[in-house]
């Protein structure tokens, strides 16, 4: 087993005790979705606060919501194609106030060159979701590229934690640039197979 | 003969490295992972001229020992 299988492992044994209790006290999915998503508006205001460690535990109690939701879902037999959206569509919400947060704090302390990297890797996020979006109305899958919504969440959450979001910041920037670039090519290579096959 | 075989294994392991297509739990991710929380983690902030990290970082450490 990897040592990220291996972590992703150990996550899950307090994870499915979660799952469990969500499905006995009947809780919608969709609304522990909206839940995750207000936890994570608190998060960023400790994130505009600078209140990394804070705002990293509260990202952490958000996302396990997050997580959850979908499992609960299936669990509870109320898996449906409106809740995937519901689901998205919130967690666009979460990424940008997180970002939002963020910005906002370097705005404070008159950082605009950490501003505008802080505002490009949002842009870059948003864009790595809706390229695959886009993409897989036209073509059946395009899930290519490292930089996905669980590593910047866990990205942020150790730059939170261990006070190194400068760092973070940067490589999401840069992978999520990569990413969409990635998602492009497949997408262009794909369509034209297609259109190559037709 | 494709394109990608006559490059060499470097060159390779750049090309699958930026056009990533390897699933989470891999040998592959863990690699780009250490990467990354390296990066993070041993780059002193003074070089990334970052606002609100404090301390040199291990690379910082490690330079400020040498001197």
């Amino acid at each position: 087993m990897t040592f990220t299988g291996a972590i992703g492992a150990a996550c899950m044994f307090p994870l499915r005790a979660i799952i469990r209790a969500c499905v006995a006290l009947r809780i919608h999915p969709n609304v522990l979705t909206l839940v995750g998503v207000f936890i994570n508006f608190i998060a960023a205001w400790f994130f505009a606060q600078g209140e990394f460690v804070t705002a990293g535990f509260v990202m952490l109690v958000a996302n396990i919501f997050d997580f959850i939701d979908g499992k609960v879902a299936e669990a509870t037999n109320l898996a449906s194609r409106f809740g995937g959206f519901w689901d998205s569509v919130m967690d666009r919400f979460s990424d940008l106030s997180l970002f939002i947060g963020v910005i906002y704090l370097y705005a404070q302390l008159g950082r605009t060159d950490y501003v505008m990297i802080a505002a490009f890797a949002m842009m870059f996020s948003v864009m790595t979701s809706y390229t695959r979006a886009r993409a897989e109305s036209m073509i059946d899958k395009c899930k290519v590229g490292f930089m996905e919504r669980p590593e910047r969440i866990v990205l942020v959450m150790i730059g939170a934690f261990t006070n190194r979001m400068g760092a973070v910041l940067w490589v999401i920037l840069v992978l999520s640039i990569v990413t969409v670039l990635d998602r492009i090519y497949y997408t262009w290579r794909a369509l034209k197979a297609q259109e190559a096959a037709s | 003969m494709t394109m990608q075989r006559l490059l060499t294994l470097p060159a390779r392991a750049v090309w699958h490295a930026l056009f990533w297509t390897f699933e989470r739990a891999t040998w592959q991710y863990d690699l780009m992972v250490i990467a990354i929380l390296a990066f993070v983690w041993l780059t002193p902030p003074d070089w990334l001229g970052d606002p609100t990290a404090s301390g040199p970082g291990l690379i910082g450490i490690i330079l400020e020992r040498l001197r």
